[in-house]
């Protein structure tokens, strides 16, 4: 991979982290409860709102004082604090959930890939067989459902109706519980959440794949290959199903994104201690800036994933390296 | 159809058929002849009309003091979808629900694919800085996950706008909904266009409108958009589809108008009554189906249409 290739992807990467951040700049100035319109109480003489806005810095200019103040401390995490959890810097609120979360969305995607990845290469590979139209129809539901609505009927039949697995949550709270204990516990609590997620992600994959491995197999070189003899599974194995994965590496990562913002609305179904439940949280005690911090992790989070899939994107595709 | 008469009125213009494929009566009967179009379009239409007249078929909008039942019950002969914690009749609340998400995903989809097509035949058609501009801008909304977005920008637009504001009897509550879902996700509709339009501006029909000294702001108007209808319009039902799935989402979250029940306010509520814990199906299963439904609906349209009218994707078959 060329040294420029990867300049010219790390350039964008790094415009696209600044303008996030502008944005949040901005932002954070229109907030209701921005600094400026707190100064508008009637009961603050004008002395008092001068000697806060020098100690704000709101004296000085919006540009470039203000920004450079900013970015310097957003660079040093200092992304304020929060409304909700009575002052706690949000960078530790953030971090605490974020944990969960990526538990959650990491399997789901991992289960994700591989059953999503396989079904649409099989109903692909043979278009109008049974695995296809029966394996098509589902995806296309699943892809149609946003993951709470998969996942409110998993609790209907598997936690209230059955009883199977607990309706919410990811521990048992009290007693005192060996590391064994501990994890078969969370594993029961994590079942109905990650079936959601990865249900959900396996409809969209499963469609994606199965129409980039359509277009592989009109290439030059399945035909090659099929004038050589080889057996039809290898074929599909060795020959299809390498080069099919190509763009899939680009969508799983621009995906990200979307399956971070789609899985925080699982989470609230199961009441996952993660960024979903935080997000709601600090949604309804209007936290602006823990939905901030929030939407800054997620945003740089979905970038630098990009960055990583454009990366191997080129590694693995000689021909986009130029 | 309009989208196929209106192509051809601009092969007559140009004097000759810029590529489109498209006539007016192969149009429908190909649609038609395909399974998935055909079974988007009887979903749809069925919603539609439950859109239309949700009072002709399941009377008024009940509310809390018009309950017609008691809360929580399942489904009865008298209740054939059951009751909410409130005692509302849940098959009154989904057909009401119906025109709720169907009305803002509309107005959401026009917001949508007016940027979009915009952006998309400017940046593709004038090139350059401006070209380059556009693209970037795109890229940013491309990967900036629109829920995220839109869950900061909500409250900032309600604060701004007020929360008691309305536009044509809707409360802002469900505009802030509408205006953020197009500002969010007008960007592969600009992608899509300007790549079509990127090779039509090399068409001859462009070079003999720029010959005879036609601006271009005329040729784009007169040109290049009636060259892309058909993209944008297999583009705009896509986008309904994505619209009315973020709305339940972002309604789903908290974002929506508890006075007015589109399917993820009514799906919202019922989280917040532990339905899904008390094992409350009813509550649920209608407002997920309808979802389900006109999302599946708008998808397999959508595809249907894009692969009619898009000569690029018919090569591909």
């Amino acid at each position: 991979m060329s040294g420029r290739y990867i300049a010219r992807k790390l350039v964008q990467a790094l415009v696209t982290i600044v303008a996030i951040v502008l944005l949040n700049f901005v932002l954070f100035r229109m907030m209701p409860g921005s600094p400026e319109r707190a100064s508008k109480n009637p009961h603050l003489t004008p002395e008092i709102v001068a000697a806060n806005r020098v100690k704000w810095g709101l004296d000085k200019p919006l540009i470039p004082d203000q920004l450079i103040n900013y970015v310097e401390s957003t660079a040093a995490g200092d992304l304020g604090y929060s409304i909700k959890y009575r002052g706690q810097p949000v960078v530790e609120v953030v971090v605490d959930a974020a944990g969960p979360t990526v538990l959650l969305i990491g399997l789901g995607e991992a289960v994700a890939i591989v059953v999503g990845l396989w079904l649409g290469a099989r109903s692909g590979w043979r278009r109008g067989g049974t695995i296809d139209r029966v394996g098509n129809a589902l995806s296309l539901v699943f892809y149609s459902m946003p993951y709470f609505v998969i996942g409110m009927p998993l609790i209907i039949v598997f936690a209230a109706g059955l009883g199977w697995f607990p309706t919410s949550g990811m521990t048992t709270p009290g007693g005192n519980k060996t590391p064994v204990e501990a994890i078969v516990d969370l594993g029961r609590h994590l079942v109905l959440p990650l079936t959601a997620v990865a249900l959900g992600l396996i409809g969209a994959y499963s469609i994606l794949m199965r129409s980039s491995i359509v277009e592989t197999r009109s290439e030059d070189y399945i035909t090659t290959a099929r004038a050589k003899g080889l057996p039809d599974a290898r074929i599909l194995r060795s020959h299809a199903f390498p080069n099919a994965l190509l763009p899939m590496v680009t969508l799983i990562a621009i995906n990200l994104g979307y399956v971070v913002a789609g899985a925080i609305t699982a989470e609230i179904v199961f009441n996952w201690p993660g960024l979903g439940t935080l997000t709601v949280q600090a949604l309804d005690a209007r936290d602006y800036p823990l939905l901030q911090a929030i939407f800054l992790l997620i945003a740089v989070s979905v970038v630098i994933a990009n960055f990583g899939a454009d990366l191997v994107y080129g590694y693995l595709d000689p021909r986009v390296r130029a | 159809m309009s989208v196929g008469t209106g192509v051809a009125g601009t092969d007559r213009a140009t004097g000759r058929a810029p590529g489109s494929l498209v006539r007016a009566g192969g149009f429908s009967r190909r649609l038609l002849g395909r399974t998935d179009g055909l079974v988007g379009i009887v979903i749809l239409l069925v919603f539609g009309l439950l859109a239309l007249a949700p009072t002709l078929f399941v009377g008024p909008l009940e509310n809390l003091t018009t309950t017609s039942g008691i809360p929580l019950q399942a489904p009865t002969a008298a209740h054939p979808f059951g009751t909410d914690e409130l005692g509302r009749d849940m098959l009154n609340l989904t057909v009401h629900g119906a025109r709720i998400s169907m009305t803002i995903g509309l107005m959401a989809t026009v917001i949508t694919i007016l940027i979009g097509s915009l952006v998309g035949i400017v940046a593709g058609f004038v090139g350059g800085a401006a070209d380059t501009l556009l693209m970037r801008l795109s890229d940013f909304f491309l990967v900036l996950p629109t829920i995220v977005l839109a869950l900061i920008l909500a409250p900032i637009i309600l604060d701004v706008i007020g929360s008691r504001a309305q536009l044509l009897g809707i409360r802002s509550t469900l505009l802030v909904i509408v205006i953020v879902i197009g500002l969010t996700s007008w960007a592969t509709t600009a992608r899509v266009i300007r790549s079509q339009v990127l090779s039509l501006k090399e068409r001859m029909f462009v070079d003999r409108a720029r010959v005879i000294g036609s601006g271009g702001g005329w040729i784009m108007r007169r040109h290049i958009l009636p060259n892309v209808m058909n993209l944008i319009v297999a583009q705009a039902v896509l986008t309904f589809a994505t619209a009315v799935f973020t709305e339940t989402t972002l309604a789903f979250i908290g974002l929506g108008d508890p006075s007015a029940p589109s399917w993820g306010q009514t799906l919202n509520s019922a989280q917040a009554a532990g339905a899904p814990g008390l094992g409350a199906w009813w509550y649920i299963v209608p407002p997920a189906a309808a979802v389900v439904l006109v999302v599946m609906a708008f998808t397999l349209l959508g595809n249907a249409l894009d692969d009619v009218l898009n000569p690029k994707a018919l090569s591909r078959r």
